[in-house]
C-alpha cells in the first residue's frame, strides 16, 4: 500500500536523520502543540434552540416593558405648550408680501396669548422652535472660526468664514454665517400684568461657555455689512457671556429644531393666561420657515419625549407577542432536536440546500 | 477510500481527445480500467467537482487540463515527486507531499502536507472551515460598512442634500481600523461549525461548499436587508427622540451630540453582531468585542477631552461627556442596539428551526458531547514499532557508502573493470575522481 510505504520510509528517513539520538525515538517534525495554534481553545458553542429563543424574547419584554412605562410616565408628566406665531404676527395688510414686511422698518411687536393647560412647576423653559431651517447644511456648518471664538490672538483666522469674514478689511468677530444668522426674536412674558422673569443665565452647555467661547473675546464689526442676517451683539459683553449666541452656534442636527431661550422660575397654574409681547424680527419668510414659541417643563429624562417610552413599550410588546407566536409555532410544527432525518442527504437523494 | 483506490492506479494510461467524456482508459488490468472509468462517471455525479488521478507519466498534466477545461470542474491533484509537478500545476488546487522524493512537488504546489493521509483533514476539516470563515468574514465586512454608510445616507435627506458629514472625521476614519476590526479577525481565525472529528465523520457536510450555500445571492440579500434595517433603526430612533430637551435642565443637543450617539449605538450593535454569527465563541471573541467597544469609549473620552490649536472647525469637544451626563443616553444605548439585533435574532431563530443547514443538524445531534481534543489528532507515535526500530538499527551498522551516481553504466571502475578483462590498462579520469569525491554519499537504504 503506497501510504504505508510512504509513512514507513518517511519514518526511516526521519530516523536516519536523527543520527545522534541513541534512543529509538522518532525525530518527528510535528510542531509544538498549543491550544491557540491548534485552534482548540475552549469555546462556547451556542445552539439557538427554541427554548433559548423564547427565553430571550421573554427576558427582553420583561426588561423593556417596565422601562417603557417609566419613560412614558416621565414624558407624560411634562407639560408642553407650542404656539406658532410667524403667520399671525404679520399684520393683515402685509400678508401678501411677508418678506418685504419683515425686511422693512415697521414696528414688529406682536401680542400673543397662551393658556396654560395644566399646572406647570418651575423651572419652566422657554424655547423657540424653527422649521425648515437647515442649520446642518454643509456650508453653513463649516462657516465659523472656533479659534477666533476662543481667544483674541486668533482674531484673524477667518478663512472658513466667507462671505461673512471681514468688513473693510477688518475681521468680524465672531465671523461666519452661523453667528451672522443669530436668531433675534425676543419674548417678554407676563401673567396677570406681572412680568415673568425669564432668566437667560445658564442656558448654554457649560463646556461651551467655559472652553469654546473666550472670556476676553468681544464682538467686533458684527452685522456691519449690507445685509443683516440676524441679531446684533452687545459689544462690551464677552462672548462667554453671550449665551444666546452660544446656544445658537451649537448647530442643530435636523432642519426642525428647538433652542433654549430662557428659564422661568415661578410656577404656572392651570388656566393661567400668559401674555407674550414678542418682537417678530427674524426673517423666516424667505424660505418658508416656521417659528414657534414653546414653553415646557422637564423631567429627569428631558422634555416631552414620548418616542422613547413608546419605543420601549412597542419592542417589549412585540417580543412578548413573538415569544407566544414562537411557542405556538414550535408546538404546531415541532422538530426533534438533532433529528438525523433532516440532514439533506437523508431527506432528498443527492439534494439539499 | 475512493481516493486511496484511485491513488493506487498508477498503471493506468488515459488516452483520448479533448472531450473528457471520450477519455478511454488503458490499464494494466481490466479491473483498474473499470474502476477509473467508473470513478470518472461516479466522480462527476457524486463529488461532482473533484477527480484526482495518479499517474506516473507526464500525461497526468494533460488529463488534469482536460478535466479542468473540458468538464469545467474544480480539479485537485496530489503528488510527491518531480514527475507530478506538471499535474500539480495544471490543476486548480495542487497538493504536494514533502518526503522521500524531494521538495519539487512541494515547491510547485499550493498546499504541502507531510503524509498522504493528511489529505482527508486538509479537505474535510480545514478546507471546509476555510470556506465557512471566508464567507462569514466577507459578508460581515460588507454588512458593517453598509450599515455605517447608510446611516450617513439617511442623514443626507435632511441636510438639503448639501453633503454635510454626519460623523466627525476621525470617528469615521477609525471605524474600520480600531472599532470594528479585531472581532472579525478573531472570527476568521477561530470559527468552527462542527469539530474536526465530526467533520470527518460526516463528509457529506463538504457538499455545502460545493453547493456554495454560504455565499449565494440569497445570503447576500439577507445581510444587505439586515444592514438597511439596522442603519434605519440606529439613525431614526436617535434623531427622532433627541428633538426636545434631553435632560432636566432643558438643554438641547447639537449635530455632533446626535451623531456621536448614533455612532456609539452603531459600534455596539455591529460588534455584538459577531457574537450572534459565531458558532463557537472563544474568550478571544469576548475580549475583542468588549475591547473594541471599550476602545471606542476610551478614544471618545480622549478625543473629546482635548482641544488643540490645530482643531478644525466643528470639533466635537466635550460631546461624549455631555452625552454621558444625561439619562437619555443610557436609555437609548440599551434600546437601539437591542432593536437592531432583534431582526437578525428572529431571522436566525426561524431559519435554524424551519430551514436548517446540515451542519446545524450535526451540531444538534452531537450537542451533548464534549470536545475530544487529543483524540482528533492524527496519530504519529513517538515510539518506533519493532520493525522500524530494527531497520533503524540495521541502518546504523557500519557499511559501505555507495558512490553510485544513479545512472546506468556509471559505476566507478566500470571502465577499468572491462578494460582489465581485455588486458588494457585504463586509468581513472581525473574529473571522474573529483566528481565522485565531491558527491554527497548516499547511504544504502536497507530493504524492509
Amino acid at each position: 500500500m503506497p501510504s504505508n510505504t510512504a509513512s514507513s520510509s518517511a519514518a526511516a528517513a526521519a530516523a536516519a536523520g536523527s543520527a545522534d539520538s541513541s534512543t529509538s525515538r522518532r525525530n518527528s517534525k510535528r510542531p509544538k502543540y498549543s491550544k491557540f495554534t491548534q485552534q482548540e481553545l475552549p469555546a462556547c458553542k451556542p445552539i439557538l434552540t427554541p427554548g433559548w429563543v423564547i427565553l430571550t424574547f421573554l427576558v427582553i419584554s420583561v426588561i423593556f416593558i417596565p422601562l417603557g412605562v417609566v419613560s412614558l410616565f416621565a414624558s407624560q408628566d411634562v407639560v408642553e405648550i407650542v404656539d406658532r406665531y410667524d403667520n399671525d404676527c404679520i399684520p393683515a395688510p402685509a400678508r401678501s408680501n411677508k418678506v418685504a414686511y419683515i425686511q422693512g422698518a415697521a414696528d414688529k411687536t406682536c401680542n400673543r396669548t397662551i393658556v396654560v393647560p395644566k399646572k406647570m412647576k418651575q423651572p419652566i423653559y422657554v424655547y423657540y422652535e424653527l422649521e425648515n431651517f437647515y442649520q446642518n447644511h454643509r456650508r453653513y456648518v463649516k462657516s465659523r472660526s472656533d479659534a477666533q471664538l476662543r481667544s483674541v490672538k486668533d482674531e484673524n483666522q477667518i478663512d472658513a468664514c466667507k462671505p461673512e469674514d471681514d468688513v473693510n478689511g477688518k475681521p468680524i468677530v465672531p465671523c461666519g454665517l452661523i453667528a451672522w444668522s443669530l436668531f433675534n426674536d425676543t419674548y417678554v412674558l407676563s401673567k396677570n400684568n406681572q412680568t415673568l422673569n425669564v432668566s437667560k443665565k445658564g442656558i448654554a452647555w457649560k463646556s461651551d461657555r467655559e472652553h469654546k467661547f473666550g472670556k476676553n473675546v468681544f464682538p467686533k464689526n458684527f452685522q456691519m455689512g449690507n445685509i443683516t442676517g440676524g441679531g446684533k451683539l452687545i459689544p462690551d459683553v464677552p462672548l462667554s457671556e453671550q449665551e444666546d449666541l452660544i446656544v445658537w452656534m451649537r448647530t442643530a442636527a435636523l432642519p426642525t429644531f428647538r433652542k433654549l431661550y430662557g428659564k422661568i422660575e415661578t410656577d404656572l397654574q392651570e388656566n393661567d393666561t400668559i401674555h407674550v409681547i414678542l418682537k417678530n424680527n427674524y426673517n423666516t419668510y424667505s424660505f418658508d420657515g416656521k417659528k414657534k414659541l414653546v414653553l415646557s417643563t422637564t423631567s429627569w429624562l428631558g422634555g416631552k419625549n414620548d418616542f422613547l417610552g413608546i419605543a420601549y413599550l412597542t419592542v417589549g410588546g412585540i417580543c412578548f407577542f413573538l415569544a407566544l407566536a414562537f411557542t405556538i409555532m414550535y408546538l404546531v410544527k415541532p422538530r426533534r432536536l438533532g433529528d438525523p432525518t433532516y440532514l439533506s442527504w437523508n431527506r432528498v437523494p443527492g439534494g439539499g440546500r | 477510500e475512493l481516493f486511496r483506490c484511485l491513488a493506487i492506479c498508477h498503471t493506468v494510461l488515459p488516452e483520448g481527445d479533448e472531450s473528457p467524456e471520450k477519455i478511454v482508459y488503458q490499464a494494466a488490468s481490466p479491473d483498474e480500467a473499470a474502476l477509473v472509468t467508473a470513478a470518472k462517471n461516479f466522480g462527476f455525479f457524486f463529488y461532482s467537482c473533484m477527480l484526482s488521478c495518479f499517474s506516473v507519466t507526464e500525461s497526468t498534466g494533460k488529463v488534469t487540463s482536460l478535466v479542468r477545461k473540458g468538464a469545467k470542474k474544480i480539479t485537485l491533484s496530489i503528488g510527491d515527486g518531480a514527475n507530478d509537478v506538471s499535474m500539480i500545476q495544471a490543476a486548480h488546487v495542487g497538493i504536494g507531499i514533502s518526503g522521500m522524493e524531494g521538495m519539487q512537488a512541494v515547491m510547485a504546489s499550493d498546499f504541502a502536507i507531510a503524509q498522504f493521509r493528511f489529505l482527508t483533514d486538509l479537505l474535510l476539516v480545514h478546507g471546509r472551515w476555510s470556506y465557512l470563515r471566508i464567507c462569514k468574514v466577507v459578508m460581515y465586512f460588507f454588512y458593517k460598512n453598509l450599515t455605517f454608510t447608510l446611516t450617513q445616507f439617511w442623514f443626507t435627506f435632511r441636510t438639503g442634500f448639501s453633503g454635510q458629514r454626519f460623523y466627525d472625521d476621525w470617528f469615521q476614519s477609525l471605524y474600520n481600523v480600531f472599532f470594528t476590526a479585531l472581532p472579525v479577525i478573531v472570527l476568521g481565525l477561530f470559527e468552527k461549525d462542527v469539530s474536526a472529528s465530526l467533520s470527518k465523520r460526516y463528509p457529506e457536510l463538504y457538499r455545502e461548499g460545493i453547493r456554495n450555500s454560504f455565499f449565494k445571492w440569497r445570503v447576500v440579500a439577507v445581510w444587505a436587508t439586515s444592514a438597511v434595517y439596522q442603519s434605519l433603526v440606529c439613525y431614526l430612533f436617535v434623531t427622532t427622540s433627541s428633538f426636545g430637551a434631553i435632560n432636566s435642565s432643558g438643554k438641547i443637543f447639537g449635530l455632533w451630540d446626535v451623531s456621536t450617539l448614533v455612532f456609539t449605538c452603531l459600534v455596539i450593535a455591529v460588534n455584538v453582531r459577531i457574537l450572534l454569527m459565531s458558532n463557537s465563541i472563544t474568550r478571544w471573541h469576548y475580549i475583542t468585542v468588549g475591547g473594541s467597544i471599550l476602545a471606542w469609549l476610551v478614544f471618545a473620552f480622549v478625543y473629546c477631552g482635548i482641544t488643540t490649536s490645530r482643531d478644525r472647525n466643528e470639533n466635537v469637544y466635550f460631546v461624549i461627556y455631555v452625552l454621558m451626563s444625561t439619562f437619555y443616553f443610557y436609555f437609548t444605548l440599551l434600546l437601539v442596539p437591542a432593536v437592531s439585533l432583534l431582526g437578525d435574532f428572529i431571522y436566525q431563530g426561524v431559519e435554524r428551526w424551519f430551514f436548517p443547514y446540515d451542519y446545524q443538524i450535526v451540531q444538534e445531534i452531537h450537542r451533548h458531547e464534549s470536545d475530544a481534543t487529543k483524540a482528533d489528532h492524527l496519530e504519529i507515535e513517538n515510539e518506533l514499532t519493532p520493525q522500524e526500530a530494527r531497520s533503524y538499527a540495521i541502518s546504523q551498522l557500519p557499511r559501505e557508502l555507495s558512490k553510485h551516481t544513479g545512472f546506468a553504466f556509471d559505476s566507478p571502475g566500470y571502465e577499468s573493470f572491462f578494460a582489465s578483462q581485455l588486458g588494457v590498462y585504463a586509468p581513472q579520469k581525473a574529473w571522474d575522481v573529483a566528481r565522485r569525491a565531491s558527491m554527497r554519499s548516499r547511504p544504502k537504504v536497507p530493504k524492509k
